[in-house]
């Protein structure tokens, strides 16, 4: 029985160093296709059909356990990756097939051994493997991104700016828009104050009224004005903030 | 063995400076003696008692003065106290012999009855004395301890931001393992096809390796040594990006010996090339720039990759650049991201010329 297989790595010298070893190791078999992305992978198994695709993890368009997802059912992957701790953790655990940047001939031995025994047992590659595969992509922590917002795009004269929100000196509602006022001048952004509320690290930024909300950092006096509302002044501005009532109890605690 | 001499702030404050600053203050204590004397009727003529006060004052205000700079208690109280009784003692007699001297010379009267040692003089100068001793005492003990508190926070100010920024640098000075092992199988698997190529490839690796590594310590660096690991960074992902990477670094031969703090460019670049163009299957384009004028050195990096995106994903990496521009040069150092139309990100960073 002849065997193919295809190799999906974004770096030209690894996939001819992985045919080679290929070539070596398991002589027979054929390699009916190389993709540098993760469409082109995809693309290939579709129209090629092999028995095996050796998908590298991180690669331009599809990652390989993207690519993964959707061949699972067409043929047996033998994933690679340089470096991954926790995907590691995840296909020790499920007994997914994967191999080490760079690649050891040993290592491809051992693993060309159990994919002919898997092979000749069943052309079609059992259910439970894709599973195993689904399993282990699950437990993957997915694209970790920051907790609180740090970065603001902020259009300025004509140009998008990213503003750190350490710069901040407070956010002001204004019309459909949200004003970013900075010691450096101010922006508008598209962002109202309730989703700013929710993506700001609360510890750093208070709202203090329906449409505003300060750096705490910025504070520099809070007073009571004549008619008993809150006024805040912040650091090296010279405008004063009303705070308001339902507010208020947030700066007891200064 | 080099003996250094501690910072000791009784020490300065008994200097010239303050000996004069503080003197307007001595004359006019003397003015209200003698016109507390002349007032209760214990001295007849204001003019006399204003001569005597000082003559008596100033002596013993000088003598104290350069008694506690040169015997120097150091906060010892009962030295101190010991130091005014003498020093107005001596001051005291020094006024007695000068005071009648000069009353006779300029206003032509010499003064009769005059003891210089009975006890109601001695007992008043005593009085004033101790009074004047305290009060001083007091102001300068305030304003040393003011100033030892300045520096002391000050000395914790600077020592916490080392601190932050030695931890800040470490941080950026990991190196990613993905790209290690990337980078030894493109070795490996170039030695049979292209020995000289991985020949290079491996030497770009060590120089990276060696300049990363070495970048933990607080040691100055200039713009040319970031440019060149720079360039190793860019040869080796232009082997493992093949087409799909292109890149120019223009520093001006001038600006090469510019001392620049090591893992602020790289990062930028980094970011750029890992978040900005790999995950793009056309690739891109990445430029470093730097450029000069009369007060400011700015390097500019440009990429035609994926955008802010890249930024939002890379997490601390960033915001670490920024924070530490900010540690290093305060209001004078400027970073700033914007977009590169079409597509990509342009970050700039402008520093002071003379700083640093």
């Amino acid at each position: 029985m002849i065997y193919s297989a295809i190799i999906a790595d974004d770096e030209k010298e690894l996939r001819i160093y992985l045919r080679l070893l290929l070539n070596e190791v398991w002589p027979e078999l054929v390699i009916c296709g190389e993709a540098m992305n993760g469409e082109e992978a995809l693309h290939i198994i579709e129209s090629e059909r092999p028995n095996i695709a050796f998908l590298d993890i991180k690669m331009p368009g599809l990652t390989g356990m993207e690519v993964a997802k959707k061949a699972a059912g067409i043929c047996r992957i033998v994933f690679i990756t340089a470096f991954d701790k926790y995907a590691l953790e995840a296909f020790e655990r499920e007994a997914v097939d994967y191999l080490l940047k760079p690649v050891s001939k040993e290592r491809l031995v051992e693993t060309v051994r159990r994919l002919r025994t898997n092979l000749a047992s069943s052309s079609m590659p059992p259910a439970e493997l894709s599973e195993a595969i689904g399993r282990a992509l699950a437990i993957l922590p997915g694209k970790t991104s920051p907790a609180f917002l740090q970065w603001i795009r902020a259009q300025q004269k004509d140009v998008v700016r990213l503003i750190s929100v350490d710069e901040v000196d407070y956010f002001k509602a204004e019309d459909k828009y949200t004003l970013v006022m900075t010691k450096g001048g101010e922006s508008v952004i598209k962002k109202s104050i309730k989703e700013l509320s929710r993506e700001l690290d609360p510890n750093r930024f208070w709202q203090i009224h329906r449409g505003t909300i300060v750096n705490v950092s910025r504070i520099d006096a809070m007073s009571r004005s004549l008619t008993g509302r809150g006024v805040l002044k912040l650091k090296g501005r010279p405008e004063f903030l009303t705070v308001g009532r339902n507010y208020l109890h947030l700066l007891k605690q200064m | 063995m080099i003996m250094e001499r501690a910072y000791n702030p009784i020490r300065r404050y008994f200097g010239v400076r303050n000996f004069f600053k503080m003197l307007p203050l001595v004359i006019l204590y003397d003015t209200l003696i003698a016109g507390f004397l002349t007032i209760t009727g214990i001295d007849g003529s204001f003019l006399i008692s204003l001569i005597m006060a000082q003559c008596f004052g100033i002596p013993i205000y000088t003598l104290i003065v350069v008694a506690l700079r040169v015997l120097n208690p150091e906060g010892r109280f009962g030295r101190s106290v010991v130091i005014c009784i003498l020093g107005s003692a001596c001051g005291y007699i020094v006024g007695s012999l000068i005071g009648p001297w000069i009353i006779y010379q300029f206003l032509s009267i010499k003064i009769i009855g005059f003891k210089a040692f009975s006890i109601r003089s001695g007992v008043f100068a005593l009085t004033f004395g101790i009074v004047a001793s305290y009060v001083f005492y007091s102001i300068a003990h305030f304003q040393v301890s003011a100033k030892l508190i300045q520096k002391e926070r000050f000395n914790r100010l600077s020592s916490e931001k080392e601190v932050l920024e030695a931890r800040l640098r470490l941080l950026q000075a990991q190196i990613e393992p993905h790209f290690l092992f990337n980078t030894l199988s493109n070795v490996l698997s170039l030695i049979d096809t292209n020995p000289a190529k991985s020949k290079s490839m491996l030497s770009d690796l060590i120089q990276y390796l060696r300049t990363s590594l070495s970048r933990t310590l607080p040691a100055v660096t200039t713009l040319g040594q970031e440019a060149d690991m720079i360039r190793a960074y860019l040869d080796i992902q232009a082997v493992r990006m093949g087409e799909r990477l292109k890149y120019s670094i223009d520093i001006p031969e001038a600006l090469r010996k510019f001392p620049f703090p090591p893992m602020l460019l790289q990062p930028l670049v980094e970011n750029s090339v890992e978040h900005g163009l790999a995950p793009r299957i056309d690739g891109g384009m990445i430029s470093v720039k730097a450029s000069e004028t009369d007060s400011a050195v700015s390097i500019e990096i440009c990429d035609t990759g994926n955008g802010f995106s890249m930024i939002e994903q890379s997490g601390i990496g960033i915001a670490n650049v920024k924070e530490r521009i900010r540690l290093l040069y305060g209001d004078k150092g400027r970073f700033t991201i914007e977009e590169n139309p079409p597509h990509g990100v342009r970050a700039s960073i402008e520093v002071p010329r003379n700083d640093l």
